[in-house]
């Protein structure tokens, strides 16, 4: 199309109201120096622009003249009577310690969510040790605590190639200064200490003892209360006594 | 008197000169004047568009914060500030319309061009005053039902030929014809007379 054909298509393509065909063909024309459609649409534009005015008076409501200029930040009221020097330097000094403060909880939060990471990628690292444990058909489950009027209650599993896996409910955090161990008693032999473990606020708790066992020769999965650090021999009482 | 007009004009093109420099420098309170001078308008622009105070006011707010974010590519002293601002408050509401009536944004990329800043430059300086708008209501006034139906399917709603087509439920052809006629007779009022008056 020429020029003159495409001159009932100035507004509408002014207006964006143009189909995409009809659009493109306009738009070659305008890609051209000196096409006269370039001043067609020039004065097209102008005068949609006018066409603003014949919309009927509406008022913005008031509070959007505040929504509007907070977006720039305006302030609030008026410093004119105060030397530019001390307002900048007030600004400044708050300017700084909202920075020190900002950037010291910035980097409290920073070091909370890299432990709280660290501790949740602990915990799936445990779990995912765990089910591999449970599920591999060579492993062992034996339950304890059924039956008995003061609970712990749970289940011990013993696989010959990962080590033994402990989980207990009803088994209340060890008062302070005391800590929960656990002890392989071989058939006809004495304990053996495998680890130390506590429970949670909750009284459920998990714990490996990683490693290779011999099933066979295992009588006894027992717990006791242990002094904080350990001991070599049982002094207590077995809390939970999972027999194989 | 005929010179008052003109004065207006040269008066509203100083001073939104003036403002444009002060909004490319980013100053708070040249945002509170180009709300003083421009919101009614944009507000009743946008109402008239979707017909809904709380999405005016939401379509006002980004209207002006695109305004003051895009000020830095604004030619201040050639470049007409009110239409510019006028495109991309019709733009914001049209785009709203089309999206949530769940149409293709058929226009979009129109629109995004439409409302560049280095188009709104070289302007008439009247375009946005009172006697203008006497001239727009007149030559409205003057269009029959359907020419007039026609430019505010185009205007209000950024129809194609097409589409106001399907709207009216009229042949295509008939469209294009009130279209053409529409056109021309705005033309004639506000167009070419302009430029020599």
């Amino acid at each position: 199309m020429n020029c003159d054909e495409l001159r009932d298509q100035y507004e509408l393509y002014a207006l964006g109201a143009l189909d995409a065909e009809e659009r493109a063909e306009l738009d070659a024309h305008l890609r051209r120096e000196g096409d006269p459609c370039i001043a067609g649409v020039f004065r097209a534009r102008q005068m949609m622009t006018s066409l603003a005015l014949m919309t009927p008076e509406s008022n913005p409501p008031a509070r959007l003249r505040k929504r509007v200029v907070e977006l720039a930040g305006e302030p609030k009221r008026s410093w004119s009577g105060t030397p530019v020097w001390i307002l900048a330097t007030a600004f400044l000094a708050v300017v700084a310690v909202w920075l020190g403060m900002e950037t010291r909880d910035q980097a409290r939060a920073l070091a909370e969510l890299r432990l709280e990471a660290q501790r949740h990628n602990a915990d799936l690292a445990r779990l995912t040790e765990a089910f591999a444990l449970m599920n591999d058909p060579v492993a062992k489950q034996v339950v304890f605590g059924e039956g008995a009027p003061k609970p712990p209650r749970g289940r011990v599993f013993v696989n010959p190639n990962r080590g033994v896996l402990l989980l207990a409910s009803n088994l209340p955090p060890a008062p302070p200064g005391k800590i929960y161990e656990l002890w392989i008693i071989p058939k006809g032999g004495a304990p053996l200490p495998a680890g130390l473990f506590q429970s949670e606020a909750d009284g459920t708790a998990m714990y490996i003892r990683k490693g290779p066992v011999d099933i066979a020769s295992i009588g006894v999965i027992a717990v006791t209360l242990e002094p904080e650090a350990g001991s070599q021999a049982p002094t207590t009482q077995p809390l939970i006594a999972a027999a194989l | 008197m005929t010179l008052l007009p003109l004065l207006l004009a040269i008066y509203v093109e100083e001073d939104d000169r003036n403002l444009a420099e002060r909004l490319k420098r980013r100053e708070p309170a040249a945002m509170a004047q180009l709300y003083d001078s421009y919101s009614k308008l944009a507000f009743s622009l946008i109402y008239r568009i979707v017909r809904d105070v709380g999405v005016a006011e939401d379509l006002v707010q980004e209207t002006f914060l695109r305004v003051w974010n895009r000020a830095q590519g604004f030619d201040a002293g050639r470049g007409a500030l009110g239409p510019w601002l006028l495109a991309v408050a019709r733009n914001r509401a049209i785009d709203y319309i089309r999206s949530s009536g769940g149409k293709i944004a058929r226009g979009s990329l129109d629109l995004e061009s439409a409302e560049h800043p280095s188009t709104f430059v070289n302007f008439e300086s009247d375009l946005l005053t009172r006697d203008r708008e006497m001239r727009v209501r007149k030559a409205i006034d003057r269009l029959n039902e359907n020419q007039r139906h026609v430019i505010e399917l185009a205007y209000f709603e950024g129809l194609s030929q097409s589409e106001m087509a399907e709207r009216m439920g009229q042949p295509l052809g008939t469209v294009k014809t009130w279209v053409r006629s529409a056109l021309k007779n705005l033309r004639e009022e506000l167009g070419e007379k302009a430029v020599t008056a």
